[in-house]
């Protein structure tokens, strides 16, 4: 049956209101949660608060189970959905550059937005930012680009580079998951309370 | 025990309990007995198709869109090489039945560009590949109505109207007649022995285009 929009069940037309109705949920909720904060989202650095780690490894695990008993059901193709290009290096080396700019700058690109929404001026420092180097990376590209395309190993995920089942992949991710929140937890009650 | 205090001791391992359903549904992926699952379309989707009679195209339909050197039929014939090399329609690639799923083959009939029109001698060859190319869901598929016999019986060797017959008979004789012309047929022998080097010729054969697997550029996102 599913998904929804290349099996035609929904017209591909939707696709872009379908797409902002989620990220304006998503958006909401993010800022609903705290996450335009940057003292919150900073917490997981500081081992003060864990709630951006537990909240986006809850998310994967969930959704990938979901996902993967929805396959299972026959609800959904899940070879139909779409993976992310891997391009290895240029990965690695992009989100080292976006680890520094996280802990730099307080935001991921999502949350810097909901900050935006609510008129932080962190935050909009902070999109400016964010414009200004998606314009340098965008102007330089054509000189990176050899380097970008040279690691690139195609439509891959775990299960593929692993050859293991993607099932034992989900348990394991979801075994690391719970033992990641039960060491956060530990971190965060030897850690100094910190009021933000 | 009241029951407030009963609910605050259960939700004060809310976090516990939320951790192990997590853990026993992954687990349950794990555990679960595989089955192999269906390729391509589902079967009632199938049957449905394969019922329809909207597949075939007439022997008159493909002789017309020929000789309008229509771009885009691109013919394929499901016989054995042998047949193939014996006697062909103009422009048809062979692809045996057996090589159809076969990588070099396969480009020819799963592709969007043209329109394929399936002809063996009759139609049971050329049913059965696309039968398989519509189980796979490959679009554009269709199946020459009777094959060539139908062919040789329309379009090389048409019966004569006889004189009871409606006007239309008459004219759809002619244009029979006139499209056997148009492939060379009923054209003097010691001409076609002149011509006989181009005629060997094989048809040059059209560049087709594999379909690529769809990798649309999704919206992309981070956190």
């Amino acid at each position: 049956m599913g998904p929804l929009i290349p099996n035609g069940l929904i017209p591909t037309e939707w696709n872009f209101i379908i797409a902002l109705i989620i990220g304006f949920f998503f958006g909401f909720i993010l800022e609903a949660s705290g996450f335009s904060s940057s003292r919150k989202l900073m917490g997981v650095f500081y081992g003060y608060d864990f709630a951006v780690l537990k909240v986006f490894f809850t998310a994967a695990a969930v959704s990938v189970i979901g996902l993967y008993y929805m396959d299972y059901l026959n609800w959904l193709d899940i070879s139909k959905l779409y993976v992310h290009p891997t391009y290895l290096w240029a990965a690695i080396i992009g989100g080292v550059i976006m680890g520094i700019g996280f802990l730099a700058g307080g935001f991921c690109p999502g949350t810097s937005l909901t900050a935006v929404a609510i008129g932080k001026i962190d935050g909009i420092v902070y999109t400016i930012g964010l414009m200004l180097g998606i314009f340098i990376f965008s102007e330089f590209f054509p000189i990176i680009e050899p380097f970008f395309l040279k690691s690139y190993l195609g439509h891959i995920t775990l299960a593929d580079s692993f050859g293991i089942s993607p099932y034992w992949i989900i348990f394991i991710f979801t075994i690391i998951a719970v033992v990641a929140f039960y060491f956060a937890d530990i971190i965060r009650n030897r850690v100094k309370k910190v009021f933000y | 025990m009241s029951k407030k205090y009963k609910l605050k001791k259960f939700l004060v391992r809310r976090y516990q309990i939320l951790a192990t359903i997590l853990l026993i549904l992954s687990a349950g992926l794990v555990l679960l007995p595989k089955y192999k699952k269906n390729e391509g379309i589902n079967p009632d989707v199938f049957v449905k198709n394969a019922m329809n009679t909207e597949r075939y195209i007439s022997t008159d339909i493909l002789v017309d869109r020929m000789i309008n050197q229509d771009p885009s039929i691109l013919l394929i014939d499901t016989r054995s090489e042998k047949e193939y090399e014996d006697f062909t329609l103009p422009g048809a690639i062979n692809v045996p039945l057996k090589n159809l799923l076969e990588d070099d083959f396969n480009n020819y009939i799963n592709q969007g560009a043209y329109d394929v029109v399936l002809f063996s001698n009759d139609n049971l060859y050329a049913d059965q590949a696309w039968m398989l190319g519509n189980r796979l869901g490959y679009k554009n598929l269709y199946v020459l109505e009777g094959g060539l016999n139908q062919w040789f019986k329309t379009i090389v060797n048409p019966a004569e109207p006889e004189e009871t017959m409606p006007k239309e008979a008459f004219d759809l004789y002619a244009f029979r007649k006139a499209a056997g012309m148009y492939f060379g047929i009923g054209i003097v022998e010691n001409e076609l022995a002149d011509n006989k080097k181009e005629n060997t010729k094989p048809a040059p054969a059209k560049k087709v285009i594999p379909v690529q697997k769809k990798k649309k550029g999704a919206p992309e996102g981070g956190c």
